[in-house]
């Protein structure tokens, strides 16, 4: 759906932080940058991983996206195990911008408390009203 | 659009990096009404601006820019600023738009004892700049004037659609280009700077003119070595640690700040102001730590990503023994002490780029 113009996507869930999060069937968690958040950074030059093995903690920050203008911290949506990272970032940061919920993938978790911390996460529709609370 | 020293204004059109390529490669043009803009007039126009600013006024002959400093008693930058000669007892002050009041109440109260009357003609005087390779020529078609015999610091008045306009050959991002003042268009009535503004983009569509926000006006700036008031100079830097000694002329008499300068240069300057190119990834910012030899030497106090260079680029001023080219320094980001080193200034080829390119 779209809300003013900016993708959500309806198979993520959310962070108040604009990140996304996808559970995918094995159980990891693919995460990245909303397109609202891409949006707002506009020209993305630098993506600074976490490294493969990282602790992530919910909501604490896991990596940096940083535009010419700004550095905005990645924050992790769920707790575990960094065990994938997006090398295509480092020679083309701007799949964040182009593709922020495909190509523009940030890292995989391996969740250590999914099923509590999934409900701490917005819905969509939660996401989607979040955005029209900003957008007032 | 973003907010910028009290005024509402783009970052960009279309986006930073479209934009400052536009200007290196092609051409540019900028809304820069925001900057604050005064005339000085009287007998005693000369000696009070050679009192008031670090650089010899009386070297400017008619219609003739210099770039200059006002510094406080203490030697301190209070703004960077351009002056242009319109006659004898006539010249055109432009300096940064977050000091607007300040200089002019400063101007103010240093008048007193000469015989000078000072105009505020900021917000009836619109100014527009147009940069890059291209401006000549779309200067040539838009106001139908032959501009490539001046030279570079000087300008001309004439009118333009029945408005007096100011063109000179000057600008704030290393490349050939013009910044023009429309006299006596107040703000309430601006439609002859917006067909100005609009007859700029119409001739240089031929060209790829694009309009250019302050996100471009910042990083064309850095990557020119040109300093941003409020970053790299400020009431606490003198003009010879952030190496502007070239605007200071001692010889030309008493002026505000000499005294105190003349200090410092007996002294010796303890830091200087340096240029820092990224080695590793990331972009410097402003107020971040720069170390070497295992301790803090220094701080940024600017910085941006170079398209130009495909890399971040910065400003910022470093303990003396290490403010030599080539330096290997790091950079505090978050997490981390990213790699860069100390260069000069203009960051660009300039065989490739900038007003003195000698390449198509």
């Amino acid at each position: 759906m779209k809300v003013d113009g900016y993708e959500v996507r309806e198979d993520l869930l959310y962070t108040r932080e604009h990140e996304w999060a996808k559970i995918e069937p094995n159980g990891l968690v693919r995460i990245g940058i909303t397109d609202y958040a891409q949006k707002m950074l506009h020209e993305i030059v630098y993506v600074s991983l976490p490294e493969v093995g990282a602790k992530a903690e919910h909501m604490k920050p896991l990596g940096t996206v940083e535009s010419v203008k700004v550095a905005s911290d990645v924050y992790a949506p769920v707790s575990g195990e960094v065990v994938e990272v997006n090398k295509k970032l480092e020679d083309a940061p701007e799949l964040v911008n182009q593709d922020p919920y495909g190509e523009g993938w940030i890292c995989v978790i391996r969740p250590s408390n999914l099923e509590e911390e999934k409900g701490k996460l917005l819905t969509p529709q939660q996401y989607a009203e979040l955005l029209k609370e900003l957008l007032g | 659009m973003g907010e910028f020293a009290g005024f509402s204004m783009p970052l960009w059109y279309e986006g930073i990096i479209p934009e400052h390529l536009a200007v290196r490669n092609a051409v540019g043009v900028f809304d820069v009404t925001h900057m604050g803009r005064c005339l000085v007039e009287g007998k005693d126009a000369l000696p009070f601006l050679n009192y008031v600013t670090t650089n010899n006024v009386r070297r400017l002959k008619d219609f003739q820019v210099q770039y200059t400093l006002f510094c406080n008693p203490s030697g301190g930058i209070k703004d960077d600023l351009t002056i242009c000669r319109l006659s004898e007892e006539k010249f055109l002050l432009v300096y940064n738009a977050s000091n607007r009041e300040k200089d002019f109440n400063w101007l103010r109260e240093n008048s007193r004892s000469f015989d000078v009357q000072l105009r505020d003609i900021s917000d009836e005087a619109p100014m527009i700049a147009v940069q890059g390779p291209y401006a000549v020529k779309v200067l040539e078609k838009a106001l139908k004037k032959d501009l490539a015999t001046v030279r570079r610091f000087r300008g001309l008045l004439f009118k333009h659609e029945g408005r007096e306009v100011l063109v000179t050959r000057t600008g704030y991002t290393g490349e050939d280009g013009f910044e023009l003042i429309l006299f006596d268009v107040p703000l309430e009535e601006p439609d002859p700077v917006l067909q100005l503004w609009n007859s700029m983009l119409e001739a240089g569509k031929e060209f790829g003119i694009k309009p250019c926000g302050l996100g471009a006006r910042d990083s064309l700036r850095l990557e020119a070595g040109m300093c941003l008031y409020g970053n790299d100079i400020t009431e606490e830097t003198n003009p010879i640690e952030a190496d502007l000694k070239f605007v200071v002329k001692l010889k030309k008499g008493d002026f505000i700040g000499r005294d105190a300068i003349l200090k410092v240069l007996e002294e010796g300057i303890k830091r200087k102001r340096v240029g820092i190119e990224m080695v590793d990834k990331g972009i410097p910012r402003h107020g971040q730590a720069i170390w070497s030899d295992g301790e803090e030497i220094g701080f940024v106090t600017s910085g941006t990503y170079s398209p130009i260079l495909r890399k971040g680029i910065g400003m910022g001023y470093v303990s003396i023994e290490y403010a030599k080219e080539g330096q290997d320094v790091y950079v505090a980001m978050k997490n981390r002490k990213a790699k860069a080193k100390v260069v000069r200034w203009p960051f660009y080829d300039e065989s490739r780029y900038g007003w003195k390119r000698t390449t198509e």
